[in-house]
C-alpha cells in the first residue's frame, strides 16, 4: 500500500517537474533579457514555443537513422525516471528501486548517450561537434558527481538518495565540513549538467547552432527541447533534494505534500535566479580550457573526502 | 554432469579433427567444425548448470599415464561458471562462424575450425582440471591453439602480433610454473587439493601470489602486461577474437582468483589492494586508449583491458574483505567480479562478432571508412547498440548490475573500520566513474562512426545486411545481455553461492523478490526489472505528448542533406572519430604522452635489431650470386618483353595482324 502510494507521489513529482520545466526555462529567458536591458519574451513563451513546434511537420536529413528518431523519447523517459526517483517532495526516494545514486548517475548518462549519438546520427557536423563536447564534459563531470555524492552516502551509511536526504534533513551528518565541501562540488557538477553559460558548450547556440539539436524540427524538436528543460529542472531538484531538503514532506499526507510542492517550486525558482545571475555575468569559457575549471570541482570533491576521513 | 562435460570436450576435439580431415571440401569443414562447437557448447552448458544451482562440486579422478600426476577433474561452482561463460560465447561464435568462415575459403578455413575447437576444448579443461601438471599442459595447449588463430592471416602484422603474443604468453606462463613449483615444494604434491590444504608461511605465500598475479595477469591483459592484447586479438578471425577477448582473458582472472583466494585464502590485505590498484590502472588507461582508436577491433581489445580492470577491481575488494575479515565485503566484491566477468563475456563476444560482421561486409576495420551503416545493416546496428549500451553500464542492462555491485563493494570498504578501505574505497569508486564515462564516450564514438550519419566510403555506401547465421549468433548474445540484466534478482543469488563456495564463507542474501541489494537492503537496493517496467510505462507520456495535434500536423519530410550554413554539403562535412576524441586527447595529454613515448623507443630497438641482424648474417656467397644472376635474367627478360605492351590499341591490332600473317604463312607452307 505504502509502496503504491509512494509510486503515485513519484509520478506526481515527475509530472510536476515536467510541467514546471518550461516555466523555469522561460524565466531564464526573461531574466537574461532583463540583464541585457531588453524587454524579453513573456514568461510563458516556452510553452507557446513547444505548442507551436508540436503542431508542425518534421524535416529529417536523408541519412539520419533510427537513433535520431528515438532520441527525444529516450531522453524524456530517462529524465522522467530520474524525476520519479529523487527525493524532492518527500525526504524518501519515491521509487527506491532506482533511487540509488549510482542508478541515477547512469540514468543521466543514458540520456546523454542518446542525446550525443543523435547528433552524430543526424549527419550534421555542427551536431557532431556538439555531441563530442557533450561526451567530453561527461567524462570530466561524472567522477565529480559520483565522488561528491559518494562522500555524502558514506556519511549517511547508504547510497539511497532518500536516506542521504533524510540524514541531512535531520541534521545528523557527522561531518559538517565534508558535507559542505561535497555540496560545493556537487553544485558545480549540477551546474555543468544543466548546460548553462559559461559552460554552455555542447549546445553553444552562437557557435554550434544548438549542437545535437541542429537538425531537429517540429514535433521531435519540441520533445527534445522539453527533455532538455526537464533535465535542467531535474538536475536542480536532485541537488535541492539531497543538500537542501527543507520543506520536504516527512509523511505521505496530502497537506504536507501540497506544501512540499509549493516549497519545491520556490526553491527551484531561487536556484534558477542564482544561475541566471551567474550565466549572464560571464562569457562562455573556451572549450579546451573547461577541464581546468572542472579539475577545481574535482579537487573540492577530493577535499570533501579528506574532511570526511578526518571526521570534520 | 561429468559424463556430459566429457562428451562436450570430446565433441570439440572430434569436431576439430573432422574439420581438419575435411580440408579438401572446406565448405563442409566449416559446417562440421562450427556445428560441433555449437553442440559441444550446449552440452557443456547443460553439464555445469546443475553444479551452479545445487552448489555441489563434481569430482572425478583417474590415474592417468604419468605416475607423478593423477588426472583429476573437479567441477566446483567457480569452474562451472567458467565453463558456462566459455559455452555461451562458443555457441554464439559457432553459429556466427557458419557463415563468417566462408570468407576464409581457400585461406585455411578447415585449419581455423581445427584450432578453434582445440582452443575451446583446452579452455574448458583448464577450468576443470585439478592438478598443476595437467593445468599447465592445457594452459599451453590453449596458448598454442590461439597462437595459430592469431597468425592465420599470414600477413606481416599478424605474424608480428603472433610473435609478441607467443613470447609474452610463454614468458609469463613461466611465472605460473614457478608459482606451482613453489607450492609443490611446500606440499610435496601436484594436486590442487594439496595446494588448498596448508597455508605456507606468509613471505612464501606472498611470493607465490605475486608470481601468479603477474603470470596470470599477463594472460588477462592487465596493465602494463597488456601490450600483446591489442595486437593479437584484432589479428585473429573475429569468431576467435570473440573467444579470446570474451573468454580466454577471463581464464587469467580465474587463475588469479584460484591461486589468490582458493589456494592461499587471500590471507594478506595488501594482495587485494594490489589487485585493485592494477585493476584500476588497467580500467582507466584501457578506456583512454580505447577512446583514441580508429580500428574497431583494436578499440574492442583495449576495451577488454578496461573491463578486465573492472573485474580485477571487484576481485581486489573481495580479497581485501577476506583478509580483513569483512565477509560482506568479501562476498560483494567477488560477486561483482564474477558477475562482470560473465557480463563482459556476453557483450564483448557480441561486439567482436559485430566487428566481424562489419569486416565481412566491408573488408575493413577502419571506422573512418564506415558510417551510415545503421540504415544499411539495421539488425547488426541493433545488436551492436545493445552491446554498446551493455558495456557502457546503462540500467537496466547487464553491465550496470556488474558495475553496481562493484561500486557497492567500494562503498562497503569505505564504510568499514579499516582506514585503508575508508580512503581507497571512494577513490576506487571515482576511478570507476571515470572509466564508465570514458566507456560511454568510446562506444558513443564507435556506434556513431560506424552506424550513424552518412557513409564515408564507397564500401559503406554499398554495404548490405549481415547474413542470417551471423545475426543469430549475435542475437543470442544480445538476448543474453538483456537477460543477465533483467534477471539479476535470480542470477545474483547464484553468484553469491559461487562466491560462498570459493571463499568458504556463509552465503549472503543479495536478492529478494524483484530487488537486488549488496547484503544489506538498507544500504542500497536496485531493481532492473522494475526499472525496465517503469521505463516502458513512462514511454507513454512522450507518446501522448507527440500525439497532440496529430490530425492537423503536416507529414514529415525527408531532406537531401544536413544543413551546413547555406554551403553545398559534401561528404567530408562530417565529424571523424579522431575529432570526437580530440578534446579528451588534449585535456589528458599526459595519459597519451605515456603511450606515445613508448613508440620511438620501440622503433629504435627494431632498427638496432635489424642492423645487428644484417651485420651478423652469414653470407652464402655462391647462393647469393647464383640467385642474383637468375633473378636478373628473369627480370631483364620480363622488362624487355614489357616494351611490347605499349597500351596503344593500334599496336595491338598490328600484333594480331602479324600473328595472323605468320599463322597463314605457316599453314600455307
Amino acid at each position: 500500500m505504502e509502496t503504491a502510494l509512494l509510486l503515485l507521489v513519484g509520478l506526481a513529482q515527475a509530472l510536476l517537474l515536467l510541467l514546471v520545466a518550461p516555466l523555469l526555462s522561460g524565466m531564464s529567458r526573461v531574466l537574461r533579457a532583463k540583464f541585457q536591458s531588453r524587454r524579453g519574451p513573456p514568461l510563458l513563451q516556452d510553452y507557446r514555443d513547444l505548442g507551436k513546434l508540436l503542431a508542425r511537420g518534421e524535416v529529417i536529413p536523408a541519412e539520419a537513422g533510427a537513433v535520431f528518431r528515438i532520441m527525444p523519447y529516450v531522453l524524456l523517459v530517462a529524465m522522467l525516471l530520474v524525476a520519479m526517483a529523487i527525493p524532492a517532495l518527500t525526504t524518501r526516494s519515491p521509487v527506491s528501486a532506482t533511487g540509488d545514486l549510482i542508478a541515477i548517475i547512469y540514468l543521466f548518462a543514458l540520456g546523454r548517450f542518446f542525446y550525443a549519438l543523435s547528433g552524430v546520427d543526424s549527419g550534421s557536423m555542427f551536431a557532431g561537434i556538439g555531441a563530442g563536447r557533450e561526451t567530453t564534459l561527461a567524462v570530466l563531470n561524472e567522477p565529480v558527481m559520483l565522488l561528491s555524492l559518494f562522500v555524502v552516502a558514506l556519511l549517511a551509511g547508504s547510497t539511497n538518495l532518500g536516506v542521504m536526504s533524510a540524514s541531512i534533513f535531520a541534521g545528523q551528518t557527522p561531518a559538517f565540513a565534508a558535507t559542505a565541501m561535497a555540496m560545493v562540488a556537487f553544485a558545480f557538477a549540477t551546474f555543468l549538467e544543466m548546460g548553462k553559460l559559461p559552460l554552455d558548450l555542447a549546445e553553444a547556440e552562437q557557435e554550434l547552432q544548438e549542437g545535437p539539436l541542429t537538425e531537429y524540427s517540429g514535433r521531435a524538436l519540441a520533445l527534445a527541447k522539453w527533455g532538455l528543460y526537464l533535465k535542467q529542472a531535474v538536475a536542480a531538484a536532485l541537488f535541492l533534494g539531497i543538500f537542501v531538503p527543507v520543506g520536504a514532506a516527512a509523511t505521505l499526507a496530502p497537506l504536507p505534500l501540497a506544501l512540499a510542492a509549493v516549497v519545491l517550486a520556490l526553491k527551484l525558482v531561487v536556484v534558477f535566479l542564482a544561475i541566471a545571475f551567474v550565466e549572464n555575468t560571464m562569457a562562455r569559457i573556451r572549450f579546451l580550457s573547461s577541464s581546468r575549471l572542472i579539475f577545481v570541482a574535482a579537487g573540492a570533491a577530493m577535499l570533501a573526502l579528506a574532511f570526511s576521513l578526518a571526521g570534520v | 554432469m561429468g559424463p556430459l562435460l566429457l562428451a562436450s570436450v570430446l565433441f570439440y576435439v572430434a569436431g576439430g579433427v573432422a574439420s581438419l580431415l575435411l580440408w579438401r571440401s572446406e565448405a563442409w569443414a566449416i559446417r562440421v567444425g562450427s556445428l560441433a562447437a555449437v553442440v559441444a557448447g550446449a552440452l557443456g552448458a547443460l553439464a555445469v548448470i546443475p553444479v551452479l544451482t545445487t552448489g555441489h562440486a563434481y569430482l572425478f579422478s583417474t590415474a592417468g599415464p604419468f605416475p607423478f600426476a593423477a588426472f583429476n577433474i573437479r567441477i566446483d561452482p567457480l569452474a562451472a561458471l567458467m565453463v558456462l561463460v566459455i559455452s555461451l560465447v562458443t555457441i554464439a561464435a559457432g553459429l556466427f562462424s557458419l557463415s563468417y568462415l566462408k570468407g576464409y575459403l581457400g585461406r585455411g578455413a578447415a585449419a581455423i575450425g581445427f584450432f578453434m575447437n582445440l582452443f575451446i576444448a583446452s579452455m574448458v579443461m583448464v577450468a576443470i582440471v585439478d592438478n598443476a601438471f595437467y593445468f599447465i599442459l592445457f594452459w599451453e595447449g590453449m596458448t598454442i591453439a590461439s597462437y595459430f588463430l592469431v597468425v592465420c592471416e599470414r600477413d606481416d602484422a599478424a605474424v608480428d602480433a603472433g610473435f609478441i603474443y607467443f613470447f609474452i604468453a610463454h614468458a609469463f606462463s613461466m611465472l605460473v610454473m614457478v608459482a606451482f613449483l613453489l607450492l609443490f615444494m611446500e606440499t610435496g604434491s601436484l594436486e590442487f587439493a594439496a595446494f588448498r590444504a596448508p597455508a605456507p608461511p606468509t613471505w612464501l605465500a606472498s611470493i607465490i601470489f605475486l608470481l601468479a598475479l603477474f603470470g596470470f595477469g599477463a594472460k588477462a591483459g592487465m596493465m602494463p602486461l597488456h601490450t600483446w592484447l591489442p595486437r593479437a586479438h584484432p589479428a585473429a578471425p573475429s569468431n576467435a577474437s570473440a573467444l579470446m577477448s570474451g573468454v580466454m582473458i577471463k581464464l587469467g582472472v580465474y587463475g588469479i582468483i584460484r591461486v589468490g583466494v582458493d589456494f592461499l585464502g587471500a590471507s594478506t590485505a595488501w594482495w587485494g589492494w594490489m589487485v585493485l590498484a592494477f585493476g584500476a590502472v588497467s580500467a582507466v588507461l584501457g578506456a583512454f586508449y580505447a577512446l583514441s582508436e580508429q580500428d574497431i577491433k583494436r578499440l574492442l581489445a583495449y576495451s577488454s583491458v578496461e573491463n578486465v580492470g573492472i573485474i580485477l577491481m571487484g576481485a581486489g575488494a573481495g580479497m581485501v574483505g577476506i583478509a580483513t575479515r569483512q565477509p560482506v565485503l568479501a562476498t560483494v566484491g567477488l560477486l561483482a567480479a564474477l558477475y562482470h566477468l560473465l557480463n563482459h563475456a556476453a557483450f564483448k563476444g557480441l561486439l567482436f562478432l559485430g566487428a566481424g560482421a562489419l569486416l565481412d561486409g566491408l573488408s575493413t576495420r577502419d571506422m573512418a571508412q564506415m558510417g551510415g551503416l545503421g540504415r544499411r545493416m539495421p539488425w547488426t546496428a541493433l545488436c551492436f547498440l545493445i552491446g554498446a549500451l551493455g558495456i557502457s553500464a546503462f540500467p537496466p542492462l547487464n553491465g550496470f548490475i556488474g558495475e553496481w555491485f562493484t561500486y557497492q563493494s567500494f562503498f562497503i570498504a569505505g564504510h568499514g573500520a579499516d582506514f585503508a578501505g575508508r580512503l581507497l574505497g571512494p577513490i576506487a569508486a571515482a576511478m570507476l566513474a571515470i572509466t564508465g564515462a570514458l566507456a560511454l564516450a568510446c562506444f558513443f564514438g564507435a556506434w556513431g562512426m560506424i552506424f550513424g550519419g552518412a557513409p564515408r566510403s564507397e564500401r559503406a555506401e554499398q554495404a548490405r545486411e549481415t547474413p542470417a547465421p551471423m545475426l543469430v549468433g549475435m542475437g543470442l548474445l544480445a538476448v543474453s545481455c538483456v537477460i543477465l540484466g533483467l534477471g539479476a534478482p535470480l542470477i545474483a543469488p547464484l553468484m553469491s553461492d559461487v562466491v560462498a563456495a570459493l571463499a568458504k564463507s556463509g552465503s549472503l542474501q543479495v536478492a529478494s523478490g524483484m530487488l537486488v541489494f549488496a547484503g544489506d537492503p538498507h544500504q542500497a537496493v536496485v531493481s532492473p526489472p522494475l526499472i525496465a517496467v517503469l521505463m516502458l510505462g513512462l514511454l507513454t507520456l512522450p507518446l501522448l505528448i507527440a500525439a497532440v495535434y496529430r490530425g492537423r500536423r503536416p507529414a514529415s519530410r525527408i531532406t537531401a542533406e544536413p544543413w551546413t550554413s547555406g554551403y553545398q554539403h559534401t561528404a567530408r562535412m562530417t565529424v571523424s572519430s579522431g575529432g570526437l576524441a580530440e578534446p579528451l586527447r588534449v585535456m589528458f595529454r599526459s595519459v597519451y604522452w605515456l603511450h606515445g613515448r613508448e613508440e620511438p623507443r620501440r622503433a629504435g630497438a627494431a632498427a638496432v635489431a635489424n642492423l645487428t641482424a644484417f651485420a651478423t648474417r652469414v653470407e652464402p656467397l655462391w647462393d647469393t650470386a647464383s640467385t642474383r644472376l637468375a633473378t636478373q635474367v628473369v627480370r631483364g627478360t620480363g622488362r624487355s618483353l614489357q616494351t611490347l605492351e605499349s597500351g596503344n590499341l593500334r599496336t595491338y591490332c598490328f600484333y594480331i595482324f602479324l600473328a595472323l600473317a605468320v599463322l597463314l604463312l605457316a599453314v600455307a607452307w
